[in-house]
C-alpha cells in the first residue's frame, strides 16, 4: 500500500533521503532502522505527507500523494495512525481529552460513552490513574504510553506508525509497550515501526530494513538481519546477541 | 533567494488570512475555540483596556486644558478630545494594548504547539489546523476588538470628563453637550471602521508569526517579537492609510 520510488529529500542542502526505494504493503510489520539522524522520522512524514519529497513518487493505495493539497491529504492521512516520537500531545488539554480528541472530532458519542472509551483505552496502556494530570505532569514513559492510547482512539486505521515507540523507556515497560503494539496488529493490520533499538524490533517487525546515509542499506527478514555481514548492521546486532 | 523568500512568506501570509477568514463559512465549526478565544481575547483585555483609556483621556484633557485655556479657549477641549479619542486614539491604543496582550500571545502559543508537533498531529487526525486554530483567533479578534475600542473610548470620555471638570473647572454639561455634537455618523463611523480591520490584522499577523516558528525557545523568542513588532507597525501604517480613505469616503476636507 506504501510505495517509495526514487524519493529524494532535502533539509535546505542536507540531503536526508537519497533515491530511496521500497514498497511496503497493507499487512506487514516493517522495521526501518537506523542511527539518529539518518531521516527514520522524515519517511514517517512523507508517509502522511507532512513534507512533500524534492524528487519522486510516494503512492498510498495507489495514489501520488506527492503533489496533493492539505484537503486530500486528509484522506490518505486517515488511513494511518501515529505515534509521534516526542508523543506530541496537546499540552493545553489535560490526558483525557487528549485521548478523547479524536472522539470529539468524528463520533458522536454522548459525555458518558467517551469517558467509557477514554478510560477503557488508558487501562489497555496501563495510565488509567493519569486520566486527570496535564501533559507535563507526565513522565517520558506515561507521555508515550498516553500518546499511543490516544492514537488508538484515531478511527480505524489501516496502518500503525511508531515512531520510537520504545526509546527512552525501562525494559519492563518497553517490553509493555512491544506487547501492545503486536496485540493492536493481531488482526493483520500492518505497521511500520521506527527504532535504532533492534532489539525491540525483532520482537515485532518480520521485515527490516536499514537505512544509512540516506540510501537503503538493507531490505530483509529476520534470518538475513541475523546472518548479515555489514559492519553496520554487526554493530547493531552486537545489542541482540548480548541480550 | 532572499527575494523568492520573501514573496513566498508573503503568499503564504495571504493563503493563511484568506483561509483564516474562510473558515467562518466553511464547516466544521469550532464553536468552543472560539468561546474560548473570546473570553481570553476580550474579557481577558478588559482591565488594562480599562486603565489604559482611562489615563489616555485624562492625559490628553490634560494637554489640550492647559494649552487651550493660554489661548483662552478652554471651552474646545471637551470636542478636541471628542474628536481624538473616537476618530483617532481610541482604537489605535486598543489595537496596540491588543497587539501587545493577545497577538504576543497568540504567536507564542501556536509556536509552542509547532514546536511541539502537535500542529502535525492535528494534521494527521484530519484536523485543518487553520480552521482549528487560526479561524477562531481571527473571529474572536474580529468581534472583540470592536467591543474592546468602544469600551476604551468610553473609559478614555470620562478620564477626560474628569480633568475638565475637577482640574480645569470647566462646566460638565458643556464638556457633555460638546462630546454628544461630536458623536455624528461619520466620526462614529470613521472609529469603529478600524478595529475591525485592525483585529483582523493583527489575529493573521500574529498566527502566521507563530505557525512560522522554527528553532526552539530562541526561535519562539523570535516569533513573538515579530508579531508584535509587525502588528504594531501595521496598526499604525493602515491606521494612516484607513484615515485617508475613511475621510475620503466620509467627504471631509482636508
Ligand atoms: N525541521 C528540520 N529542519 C532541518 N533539518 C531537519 C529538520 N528535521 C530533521 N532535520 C535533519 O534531517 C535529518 C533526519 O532527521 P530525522 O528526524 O528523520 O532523523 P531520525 O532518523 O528520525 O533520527 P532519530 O533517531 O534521532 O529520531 C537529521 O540530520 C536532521 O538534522
Ligand atoms: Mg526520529
Amino acid at each position: 500500500m506504501i510505495v517509495f520510488d526514487k524519493v529524494w529529500f532535502s533539509y535546505g542542502l542536507h540531503h536526508v533521503l537519497k533515491d530511496v526505494s521500497f514498497t511496503i504493503s497493507e499487512n506487514e510489520r516493517v522495521a526501518i532502522l537506523g542511527e539518529s539522524g539518518e531521516g527514520k522520522t522524515t519517511i514517517l512524514k512523507l508517509i502522511l505527507g507532512l513534507i512533500r519529497p524534492d524528487a519522486g513518487k510516494i503512492i498510498i493505495d495507489g495514489e501520488d500523494i506527492s503533489n496533493k493539497s492539505e484537503d486530500e491529504l486528509r484522506k490518505v492521512r486517515m488511513k494511518f495512525s501515529i505515534v509521534f516520537q516526542e508523543g506530541a500531545l496537546f499540552d493545553s488539554l489535560n490526558v483525557k481529552e487528549n485521548v478523547a480528541f479524536c472522539l470529539r472530532e468524528y463520533s458522536k458519542l454522548s459525555e458518558d460513552e467517551i469517558d467509557h472509551k477514554v478510560r477503557e483505552l488508558l487501562r489497555i496502556v496501563g495510565v488509567e490513574h493519569a486520566i486527570e494530570l496535564m501533559p507535563d505532569e507526565l513522565s517520558g514513559g506515561m507521555h508515550r504510553r498516553v500518546a499511543i492510547a490516544r492514537s488508538l482512539a484515531a478511527c480505524e486505521p489501516k496502518m500503525f506508525l511508531y515512531d520510537e515507540a520504545t526509546t527512552g523507556l525501562d525494559p519492563v515497560n518497553a517490553d509493555i509497550i512491544c506487547k501492545l503494539i503486536l496485540d493492536l496488529s493481531k488482526n493483520g493490520r500492518g505497521l511500520i515501526i521506527v527504532t535504532h533499538k533492534i532489539f525491540d524490533a525483532v520482537k515485532i517487525a518480520k521485515r527490516f530494513i536499514f537505512l544509512k546515509d540516506g540510501i537503503i542499506l538493507f531490505d530483509g527478514d529476520k534470518d538475513d538481519l541475523l546472518h548479515s555481514t555489514i559492519p553496520e548492521i554487526q554493530i547493531y546486532l552486537n545489542e541482540v546477541n548480548f541480550s | 533567494m532572499k527575494i523568492k523568500e520573501r514573496i513566498s512568506e508573503l503568499q503564504d501570509f495571504y493563503l493563511l488570512s484568506t483561509r483564516g477568514l474562510l473558515g467562518a463559512v466553511r464547516k466544521p465549526f469550532y464553536f468552543k475555540d472560539m468561546i474560548e478565544q473570546m473570553d481570553y481575547a476580550g474579557a481577558g483585555s478588559f482591565i488594562i483596556i480599562i486603565l489604559v483609556s482611562l489615563f489616555i483621556g485624562m492625559a490628553l484633557s490634560l494637554q489640550l486644558a492647559a494649552e487651550l485655556s493660554s489661548l483662552g479657549l478652554k471651552m474646545y477641549t471637551g470636542k478636541i478630545v471628542g474628536i481624538s479619542i473616537i476618530r483617532e486614539i481610541g482604537p489605535v491604543a486598543a489595537a496596540l494594548v491588543f497587539a501587545g496582550r493577545v497577538g504576543s500571545g497568540m504567536a507564542s502559543e501556536l509556536g509552542s504547539m509547532i514546536l511541539g508537533h502537535q500542529i502535525d498531529s492535528l494534521r494527521v487526525f484530519g484536523v485543518d489546523p487553520i480552521k482549528k486554530l487560526v479561524t477562531p483567533r481571527i473571529l474572536s479578534s474580529i468581534v472583540m476588538l470592536p467591543a474592546l475600542t468602544i469600551i476604551g473610548d468610553v473609559v478614555s470620555l470620562f478620564g477626560g470628563y474628569y480633568i475638565a471638570v475637577f482640574v480645569s473647572h470647566q462646566s460638565g454639561t458643556f464638556y457633555w453637550s460638546s462630546i454628544r455634537d461630536v458623536l455624528t455618523f461619520e466620526n462614529v463611523f470613521a472609529g469603529a471602521a478600524k478595529p475591525f480591520i485592525f483585529g483582523y490584522l493583527i489575529a493573521c499577523i500574529s498566527c502566521y508569526m507563530g505557525f512560522s516558528t522554527k528553532g526552539g525557545s530562541k526561535g519562539l523568542r523570535t516569533s513573538t517579537t515579530r508579531a508584535v513588532v509587525v502588528s504594531i507597525v501595521m496598526i499604525i501604517v493602515s491606521d494612516f492609510i484607513l484615515t485617508r480613505i475613511l475621510l475620503y469616503v466620509l467627504g471631509f476636507s482636508v
